[in-house]
C-alpha cells in the first residue's frame, strides 16, 4: 500500500496550517519555509517593502505563504500573484497604489530574467513590400512588460530607489510603463498613452494596422516606431501568409 | 584549495580576486532564468572555475510525477556548463503543485527507496549523467520510518549508481537531533560512492535540537567528523556553504583552506 503520498500531503497541510504547529520539528520547518519564501518576496519587491516597513512586509509575506502556494521548485518564479494578494489584503487598504507598485516591481523581476533576442532587422522590415507592411506583426522582445496603472506608481518607484529620499515627483496621476531589458540589467520608462496602447494590442497579436490605430494622427505613428525600434522593443515580425 | 558555495554577495568580489579554489558551487536554480544577469554571471565563474551544480528544488523524493519543466531547465544548464559536478537532495519539497521550497525528510521506508532510486535512475538518464545526492540533516523523523539512514543512503547508491554527497553537518545535526552515533553513519557509506563532501554551519536552538542555518563557522565536532570521513573515504572534493548572515568572502575561504588543511594532515598521517 502506498503511504508516500499521504504522508507528503499531512505534512504540506501541517506545514501551512492556520494554527502554529505544536511539533518542535515541524515548527523548525514551518520557520524555514516561511523564512525562504518571504525572503524570495523581499527579493523580488524591495520597494513595496520600503514603502511599508519590513515588519508590516514580513506579515503580509507570511499571510501569502500561507495563503497562496509556491508553484515551483525555483523561488525566482515565486511572487507573480503578490500584487493580487496585496489588492485583497485589508491592513494595506490605505495604500491604493500598493498592488500598482507590485505589478511594476514583478514586471522589471520577469523582465530581468526574460530570454535574449535579436533586435528587429530593418533591412528585413524594409524589403517587405508596401502594400503587405500594414499586416505584418511585430514582435515585443522577450523582455518587454507593460504596466499601467492610475496611480503613478513609477514616480513612486524612482523615488524609492537607494539614491532617493521616497518623495515621488508627482503625487497623482496615471503612469504608462514600459519595462524592458535592452542589455543586462531590466529598467523602467515611462511611455506615452498612444504608445502604451499601441504595444498592448501588438502583445494581444494585433498586425501592424490594427496596433496603429492607437494613434489618431497617422504622422506620429513612424517617429514612435523608430523611437521604440531604437529601445530595443521589437525583436522581429512575422508576415501573414499568402491567402 | 577546497570549493565555496557561491552567493551573490560575493560574485563580484571573487571574479576580481580570483582565489585560488578547487571549484566553486552554485544553486541550479539560481541560473534558471533564460537571460539577464544570472546567465552571464555563470559564464564568467565557469570561465575561472571548475564548476558544480547543486539543486535546491527537483524534489526527488515526492510521490507525485517528477517535474519535467525543472528537469528540462537542469539539463539545459548541464549542457551550457558542464559542470564537474551535479547533484541533489535526497528529500522531498513539493506535493500536489504545492512546493515547499525546502529540504523535507523523507520516511526511510522500502517504498519511499524503491522510489527514490527510480527517480534518481530517471533523472539520471535524462541527464546523460551520474549525479550525487545529499543527505540532508532532519528535525523530526516520520513515522514508519524503519530503515538507518545510512542505509538508506547507501542503497540509493548501490541500486541507482548514483554518488553520495556526504554533508557531514547535516549527520552531526541529525545525529544529535535523533540520537544516533554519526560515526557509525560513515561506517555505513561505501567509500567508492562519496563524490563530494559539504561543510557548513548550524546552530542550536534553546530546547536543544540544532537546525542546520548555513549561517555561522563549522563547528569543531563537524570539522572532527570531517576528519573521520577523509580519514575512512580518502580526499573528496569538499565544500564549505554559507547561506543566511553571509559573511566576507575571506571568512568562507578560511574555512576552505582550514579543510584542506585536515584533509592534507590525514594524508601525511596515512603515509
Amino acid at each position: 500500500m502506498s503511504t508516500l503520498g499521504p504522508t507528503q500531503r499531512e505534512f504540506l497541510a501541517a506545514l501551512f496550517a492556520r494554527a502554529e504547529p505544536r511539533d518542535p520539528g515541524l515548527a523548525v520547518y514551518r520557520r524555514t519555509v516561511l523564512a525562504n519564501l518571504g525572503g524570495a518576496l523581499a527579493g523580488a519587491f524591495p520597494v513595496v517593502r520600503r514603502l511599508v516597513g519590513d515588519a508590516f512586509f514580513s506579515e503580509a509575506a507570511r499571510r501569502h505563504a500561507l495563503d497562496i502556494p509556491s508553484t515551483s521548485g525555483d523561488l525566482g518564479e515565486y511572487g507573480a500573484e503578490f500584487a493580487r494578494f496585496l489588492a485583497g489584503y485589508s491592513p494595506a487598504g490605505g495604500l491604493e497604489y500598493l498592488p500598482g507598485v507590485a505589478r511594476l516591481e514583478w514586471a522589471l523581476h520577469e523582465s530581468h530574467r526574460a530570454a535574449p533576442a535579436q533586435r528587429l532587422d530593418f533591412g528585413a522590415l524594409a524589403r517587405v513590400p508596401d502594400n503587405r507592411r500594414t499586416a505584418i506583426r511585430l514582435l515585443l522582445h522577450p523582455a518587454v512588460r507593460l504596466v499601467r496603472s492610475r496611480h503613478p506608481v513609477l514616480a513612486i518607484w524612482q523615488a524609492n530607489q537607494p539614491d532617493r529620499d521616497g518623495t515621488p515627483d508627482r503625487a497623482a496621476g496615471a503612469d504608462h510603463v514600459l519595462v524592458h531589458r535592452p542589455d543586462l540589467a531590466a529598467g523602467a520608462q515611462p511611455i506615452d498613452e498612444r504608445e502604451w496602447a499601441f504595444l498592448a494590442a501588438l502583445r494581444r497579436g494585433g498586425a501592424l494596422e490594427e496596433a496603429a490605430a492607437a494613434f489618431p494622427d497617422p504622422e506620429a505613428i513612424g517617429p514612435a516606431l523608430a523611437r521604440m525600434a531604437a529601445m530595443g522593443v521589437f525583436c522581429g515580425f512575422e508576415e501573414p501568409a499568402p491567402a | 584549495m577546497a570549493g565555496i558555495g557561491l552567493r551573490a554577495p560575493h560574485y563580484e568580489e571573487l571574479l576580481r580576486r580570483a582565489p585560488a579554489l578547487d571549484f566553486v558551487e552554485v544553486h541550479s536554480e539560481n541560473f534558471f532564468a533564460a537571460g539577464g544577469a544570472a546567465p552571464s554571471w555563470l559564464e564568467s565563474f565557469r570561465a575561472a572555475y571548475s564548476l558544480s551544480l547543486h539543486g535546491v528544488g527537483l524534489s526527488l523524493g515526492s510521490a507525485d510525477p517528477l517535474d519535467e519543466r525543472h528537469l528540462a531547465r537542469l539539463h539545459a544548464l548541464v549542457r551550457r556548463f558542464e559542470p564537474m559536478l551535479v547533484s541533489e537532495h535526497l528529500c522531498w519539497s513539493s506535493y500536489g503543485r504545492r512546493h515547499a521550497n525546502d529540504l523535507l525528510p523523507l520516511p526511510y521506508t522500502e517504498e519511499s527507496l524503491a522510489h527514490v532510486c527510480a527517480r534518481v535512475e530517471r533523472v539520471q538518464d535524462h541527464l546523460g549523467r551520474s549525479i550525487l545526492v545529499e543527505n540532508v540533516s532532519s528535525y523530526l523523523q516520520l513515522p514508519g520510518s524503519a530503515i538507518p539512514e545510512w542505509e538508506f543512503v547507501a542503497e540509493v547508491a548501490r541500486r541507482s549508481g548514483c554518488g553520495v554527497l556526504l554533508d557531514v553537518n547535516n549527520i552531526w545535526v541529525s545525529a544529535q537531533n535523533h540520537a544516533f552515533d554519526p560515526y557509525r553513519y560513515l561506517d555505513g557509506i561505501e567509500a567508492g560512492s562519496v563524490g563530494e563532501i559539504h561543510l557548513a554551519g548550524h546552530e542550536a536552538q534553546p530546547d536543544g535540537l540544532l537546525v542546520d542555518t548555513h549561517g555561522s563557522v563549522v563547528a569543531e565536532p563537524v570539522w572532527a567528523l570531517y576528519e573521520a570521513a577523509v580519514a575512512r573515504f580518502g580526499p573528496r572534493p569538499a565544500l564549505v556553504e554559507w547561506d543566511t548572515d553571509i559573511p566576507a568572502l575571506d571568512v568562507l575561504l578560511a574555512q576552505a583552506r582550514r579543510a584542506d588543511l585536515i584533509a592534507a594532515r590525514v594524508a601525511r598521517q596515512a603515509a
